[in-house]
């Protein structure tokens, strides 16, 4: 196992936040953590990150503990929140240079830029970059350490089609090398390309969790958006 | 590039693109330095004049406002808009990103030290009465206490809105209350008592006594209340440092 959450909980005064989540990947695997806006998922990926105060019985990212081992943890981890904010003045290069320095191993950044669709916007202000842009650079960045394990917050919010689509095909391939992935995404067509396992949340408990294929065939609905409607409970709505 | 190296590459750049560092770490020292040449006698009948008493308070100003002011401030930015937390899920140490912080904020406090010291020599005929190692040693000794003040301030601080209040606080009461801009002497007795706690009132006694070669009274107590806003600010900035 690559990453291994036993029995989390988080607590925000008297109110329990997220209540009792397991769930484990190994390399090559992706889980995708869905839910309505606060329902807890970016609240989850924080507690698991360390940057949360939590409860849990196990939380071991590459057999460590990501709270007591920070720094050697995250030197094969990479993590995109889902709101990206940069310094001031500080240029896409000057981004990419930061982040590289931080590791002992880095990816091609030319090759990532490119990829990225963000060749010639080197010397941009990160600041001046269209939304989807920055959304890029902040993916880029969670991927030049070449980790065995990412983290990515509602990866293709903000992005058109065709980004997205670019987007989904470099992290497949990545998967395929052996890249675990733990994502958020409200988009159903996303989590259907790229996960092998969800798991639903509905004000902090874990309301399914299995397969895709599991997920429709236990609600008896006939595609997975239905089926997540029908787990979140917001199926009146519709 | 080290990580460090890199961080002061980077930090340093966007660091000096602001005009805050310009206007309150550099012009603003030097401006006064001019004024103090002007106005000061420069009568020393009595031991040395108020004019050459006046050197060790006025290169204090810049690392006032670049240690206790520019240090917390962009610290506290940093946390407010999430680039701590990003920080705080990579190999990164604090350490490195306040030290950095700090040395890039001390290269404009040295420009604004040798500015004023260009002004007092160049002006005004100011000569050091005592011996510039000793001074420069006890100057970056200041300097160490004062920057530990704001690394502490920077780390401990929720938000914006408390760096803002405590830095101000820091930054004003040892601007105008520890010699600073107020020579100590002129002062009335009762404003001395209140000077004396604040820590760069005792910084500023050494680096005055360093400066006209006069023998260090007190020295020893001056000299243990700034290893304490050391041993202290340090240590709780390591201990309680806070990424969001």
């Amino acid at each position: 196992m690559i990453l291994t959450v036993k029995n989390l909980s988080v607590t925000y005064g008297t109110k329990k936040a997220i209540d009792n989540i397991s769930f484990s990947i190994k390399p090559g695997e992706v889980i995708g953590l869905l839910g309505a806006n606060g329902a807890g998922k970016s609240s989850t990926i924080a507690a698991v990150l360390g940057i949360e105060k939590s409860n849990y019985e196990e939380l071991t990212m590459l057999g460590k503990s990501p709270i007591l081992h920070r720094k050697e943890v995250f030197q094969e981890v990479g993590v995109q929140f889902q709101e990206t904010n940069f310094q001031d003045k500080l240029t896409v290069r000057e981004a990419c240079e930061q982040w590289e320095s931080l590791y002992k191993q880095t990816a091609d950044v030319p090759l990532l830029l490119e990829t990225f669709g963000l060749v010639g916007k080197e010397t941009q202000l990160v600041k001046s970059l269209s939304g989807g842009e920055r959304q890029r650079l902040a993916v880029l960045l969670a991927l030049i350490s070449n980790p065995k394990l990412v983290f990515l917050d509602e990866l293709t919010t903000g992005l058109d089609t065709r980004a997205r689509r670019m987007l989904w095909k470099q992290l497949l391939t990545m998967k395929e090398n052996g890249l675990a992935i733990v994502l958020t995404s409200h988009y159903m067509d996303e989590v259907e390309a790229l996960c092998n396992e969800i798991l639903i949340l509905k004000e902090g408990k874990t309301v399914f969790h299995g397969t895709i294929q599991e997920a429709i065939r236990t609600s008896g609905k006939a595609t997975l958006e239905d089926a997540y409607l029908n787990f979140a409970g917001q199926e009146d709505w519709v | 590039m080290s990580t460090f190296l890199t961080f002061l590459k980077i930090e340093g750049k966007l660091v000096w693109k602001g005009i805050d560092i310009l206007i309150f770490g550099i012009c603003f020292p030097i401006i006064l330095a001019t004024l103090f040449g002007y106005l000061l006698s420069n009568d020393g009948l009595a031991g040395a004049s108020n004019f050459e008493l006046s050197y060790a308070s006025i290169i204090t100003i810049g690392v006032l406002a670049t240690g206790v002011m520019g240090v917390p401030l962009t610290i506290a930015d940093y946390r407010h808009r999430g680039i701590l937390k990003r920080f705080h899920v990579t190999p990164v140490s604090p350490l490195q990103i306040l030290f950095a912080q700090g040395l890039i904020q001390l290269s404009s406090a040295l420009v604004s030290f040798i500015g004023v010291t260009l002004v007092y020599h160049l002006l005004f005929d100011y000569e050091l009465t005592g011996s510039w190692t000793i001074f420069l040693l006890t100057y970056a000794f200041v300097i160490v206490a004062m920057y530990s003040i704001g690394i502490f301030i920077g780390s401990l601080v929720p938000d914006q809105k408390s760096a803002n209040v405590w830095s101000s606080v820091a930054y004003f009461t040892m601007l105008l209350f520890s010699g600073a801009t107020i020579p100590y002497e002129t002062m009335p007795r009762f404003f001395q008592w209140i000077m004396d706690i604040l820590p760069l009132s005792h910084g500023i006694h050494l680096l005055k006594q360093a400066s006209t070669g006069g023998s260090l009274t007190d020295g020893l107590f001056h000299i243990v209340i700034l290893a304490l806003c050391i041993v202290i600010g340090l240590g709780g900035a390591i201990k309680y440092f806070k990424w969001k």
